[in-house]
């Protein structure tokens, strides 16, 4: 039986690196650790959403008091929220990345001229040609763990053992979503009005610089990027409600 | 480099998952019992506080509990297989309505622990058939046309490829020698302990260990038919056909929930016809269908029965017996018939030298163990320990010569000497002392015994070799009979003279020789069919049979992987003995389940009729509900005694 499905070995290749894209794509954006990306992600929402409640209440003339006590209960909530789904995300990323193992590992057993072709077609482009082409090959296909390395590195572009377990990943997001929760409420209760502002600067701040340290992007314009997203978000829901 | 092995023999675990780093796969460990502890906990804030408090860690025990057991119950249901998971999970969820939400997570949280109990104890049970896989060279050493050597993946030789087994190696597939001649062990395949002489045109099996000299054999099958492929095959097949050991609690558990569930929505229908009651509203038709489902639960069966098993696990664990699954003493206890492997399982399964078979002289004992001592065969070690053990001095010899399968040779004070099978001495020291070789040859093996020759200076020494009978092996065989009331036979791969000897020394009547793993299977297969029985063994040749019997046993310490994982039950410390003591807990814990079953039943009974006609509130029902169940796990804990 051939898995090609009707394709060269070069095109199968080629479909399923791209398939690999989607398969390894990290659930929050990039691939810097799981759980440090889940807790900035998480810090920037939780104070985007807080801070957007706080607008809405703020805009509306609320008691204080009330106030307060809709925030820290609309935070229990929001916390909750980002720490079961990113959980969930990691599981939901994990599984499809089993899912694949599980086939390559299949296709290594029970079609492996198939899986040869697949190595030519990989190793042929990086200028490996007769002789040599054939002595790499055999050195793969001698040795399944490799072999299955090999695949899902080269073939499908997935790394191993460079993913964090979903429940780490959930407690970055708990700890994000709950530094946010913490400090915006609790300069709200300080100053309603300037405490609650310049705690969103801060924590969007925090959150856009710790991103932008672990991919190594510039700081100034991840935070100006950051803040200004958040300004505008706000800014078209007060003048909307207003 | 990476080996994915382990990950994929747990079935995927995330724990060992490849993808995830090394410093975070602890945080997928036993999350299903993790999980269950952290709902008991919410529950319990939900029972010692009241108001928002309670409401939320509520909400929180339904949250761990219940979710998966929704997950779980939905699948059954949408397979139409309506059993205790979806009775208990129904109840649960149904009893929010009724404003008995707590009582509904406390099934949840009982349901969750026994469900991490259950999957804790089947955790250590791993596949044979990853085990087998383990024995089996990946590559081995093609010989190419010019006679060089390269490596290749077992999975890609073909048949008529010539491949070259160096000393100490494991065969990769069946083939005929073309090169050389050896030694190959083949205790794992047939169970014989002695080392058996393989020369050019000889077949050699997948699976069995070359001792000594490097061969080249030319490849007669592929590795999806080779000797290690069938006995796989040979495990599945009996795995599938394996008597299913579904106890009668399953088959009534299906029948219980159905009844329960369509009771319940009869009532709900018809209760307003008969007590003049309406449908909706506290104390009305639909309310106390609900109360009747919950008090119906069968929570102490739920908890109570893994309850039983997991002591009665615990207490083996103790005696150093592994079980895999605690039903599995259900099975045991009807066996009528132990079926055991010979060597290995009754007998060590190591060669001992006995001595010479004439006078014993310590000249010829301390040539033999100078010449030994460079060996790697079984026979020699037994002869280097036995020289060891007498004092035997060491002597210089010179010229040392190995001849694989067959014995070395040596000088000693200038003159030849001789050590190895009968064939190899009759070639060396001449046809005038075959009748004397064959006469002493035939008295080792009437008494069950193995033989090794040592020629010096026209004098012939015969060295003899046993493989000792475990202790108190008659004594478990005769309590066995009288008090369980279970015979046994003997099912070996050894010659008949060897079997005859066993049995009449441990007092087994009924025994069958010279048998193939598939012999083996065959006997048992027919055995099973008239009487459950359970078979005791310790080689890859066994592991089709137990894993066919109705109860498994492996020997944990000499036992191979293949054999430990085909089985139910592992002794982990080769006490053949302690199977009295096993067989007695297996039916006490018998006992004990049906007395916990019982009273179960009758404390669901009294809560369900009595919460069904409004004589008692619901909560009430359900403390007389949860009563019975405390009454039956400190029941099943007696079986913790040793």
């Amino acid at each position: 039986m051939n898995h090609f499905e009707g394709k060269d070995a070069e095109a199968h290749v080629k479909e399923k690196k791209a398939d690999s894209i989607s398969t390894s794509a990290e659930a929050h954006g990039t691939e810097i650790p799981g759980h440090i990306q889940a807790a900035a992600d998480a810090l920037r929402e939780g104070t985007l959403f807080l801070t957007l409640f706080w607008l809405l209440f703020f805009v509306r003339g609320m008691e204080l008091g009330q106030m307060f006590f809709l925030m820290s209960a609309f935070a229990i909530g929001l916390i909750i929220w980002k720490t079961g789904r990113a959980a969930w995300l990691g599981y939901f990323r994990l599984e499809r990345l089993h899912r694949v193992i599980e086939q390559e590992k299949y296709e290594i057993e029970h079609h492996r001229p198939q899986e040869r072709e697949e190595l030519i077609a990989l190793y042929r482009p990086k200028g490996f040609e007769g002789k040599l082409l054939d002595d790499v090959i055999d050195v793969l296909m001698k040795d399944e763990d490799r072999l299955l390395t090999v695949m899902l590195e080269e073939e499908l572009g997935l790394k191993l053992e460079a993913y964090e377990h979903p429940l780490k990943q959930a407690v970055g997001a708990f700890l994000g979503s709950f530094l946010a929760a913490l400090i915006l409420i609790g300069f709200f209760w300080i100053h309603p009005l300037f405490g609650t502002l310049i705690a969103a600067f801060l924590l969007l701040t925090l959150g856009a610089s710790v991103a932008a340290y672990y991919e190594k992007n510039k700081f100034l314009n991840a935070v100006v990027w950051n803040i200004g997203l958040a300004v505008l978000s706000l800014g078209i829901v007060y003048f909307l409600i207003k | 480099m990476n080996s994915f092995e382990e990950f994929f023999d747990s079935g995927m675990e995330e724990s060992v998952s490849p993808f995830i780093t090394q410093s975070s796969k602890n945080w997928g460990k036993n999350l299903k019992l993790k999980s269950a502890g952290l709902a008991a906990l919410f529950l319990s804030f939900s029972f010692l506080f009241s108001g928002t408090f309670a409401h939320l860690s509520l909400l929180f025990a339904y949250f761990f509990a219940g979710v998966p057991a929704l997950i779980a119950a939905i699948e059954n249901v949408a397979r139409f297989d309506i059993n205790i998971d979806v009775l208990m999970t129904l109840s649960a969820f149904l009893s929010i309505l009724i404003g008995s939400g707590r009582e509904g997570a406390l099934l949840l949280v009982l349901f969750a622990f026994s469900g991490a109990l259950e999957g804790a104890v089947r955790k250590k049970a791993k596949s044979a058939v990853s085990a087998i896989k383990k024995l089996t060279p990946a590559k081995a050493f093609v010989v190419k046309k010019d006679g060089t050597l390269f490596e290749k993946a077992v999975r890609d030789i073909e048949v008529g490829t010539w491949i070259h087994i160096k000393a100490g190696e494991i065969v990769p597939l069946d083939g005929d020698i073309v090169e050389g001649s050896t030694s190959l062990n083949l205790i794992h395949l047939t169970g014989e302990s002695a080392g058996q002489t393989r020369i050019v045109g000889d077949s050699v099996a997948s699976g069995s260990r070359n001792l000594e000299g490097a061969i080249t054999i030319e490849v007669m099958r592929r590795m999806s038919d080779s000797t290690l492929q069938r006995i796989t095959d040979l495990i599945i097949a009996s795995q599938e056909a394996k008597p299913k050991l579904e106890r009668w609690f399953d088959r009534f558990s299906h029948l219980y929930s159905i009844v329960i569930m369509s009771a319940a929505v009869g009532l709900a229908l018809l209760l307003p016809y008969f007590f003049s009651i309406p449908f909706l509203g506290v104390g009305a038709s639909v309310y106390r269908a609900i109360a009747f489902l919950i008090a119906a639960s069968p929570c102490a069966l739920v908890i109570a029965l893994p309850m039983a098993y997991w002591s009665a696990v615990s207490a083996c664990a103790s005696k150093g017996i592994l079980l895999k699954g605690g039903a599995i003493l259900d099975a045991l206890a009807t066996c009528k018939v132990l079926a055991t492997d010979k060597t290995g399982t009754l007998t060590k399964g190591e060669l001992e030298c006995l001595g010479f078979l004439e006078q014993e002289e310590m000249r010829f004992l301390s040539i033999a163990y100078a010449l030994e001592r460079n060996s790697t065969h079984p026979m020699a070690n037994a002869i280097v320990d036995y020289a060891k053990k007498r004092g035997a001095p060491l002597v210089s010899i010179s010229s040392f010569v190995m001849h694989p399968g067959y014995g070395v040779e040596a000088f000693f004070e200038g003159k030849p000497v001789f050590i190895g099978n009968a064939a190899f001495i009759l070639s060396k020291v001449g046809q005038e002392h075959e009748v004397k070789i064959r006469e002493n040859l035939q008295k080792i093996e009437e008494e069950g015994e193995l033989s090794a020759i040592l020629a010096f200076d026209q004098k012939l020494c015969f060295f003899r070799f046993k493989d000792h009978l475990r202790q108190e092996i008659g004594e478990t065989i005769r309590v066995l009979k009288e008090e369980c009331g279970i015979k046994t036979i003997m099912l070996t791969g050894d010659s008949q003279k060897i079997a005859a000897k066993t049995a009449e020394a441990s007092g087994i009547e009924t025994y069958f020789s010279g048998l193939s793993p598939a012999e083996k299977l065959h006997h048992i297969t027919e055995i099973a069919a008239k009487t459950p029985l359970v078979m005791i063994g310790d080689g890859v040749n066994d592991a089709p049979a137990i894993a066919r019997a109705h109860v498994g046993i492996a020997m944990g310490k000499i036992g191979s992987r293949v054999a430990i994982d085909a089985s139910d039950i592992v002794l982990l410390n080769d006490n053949f003995e302690h199977l009295v003591w096993l067989i007695k807990k297996a039916k006490k814990t018998v006992a004990i389940v049906r007395q916990n079953l019982l009273l179960a039943v009758t404390a669901i009974v009294l809560a369900s009729t009595l919460a069904l006609f409004g004589y008692v509130p619901l909560w009430a029902a359900v403390i007389a509900h949860e009563g019975g169940t405390v009454l039956v796990a400190l029941n099943a804990v007696r079986l913790l005694r040793r």
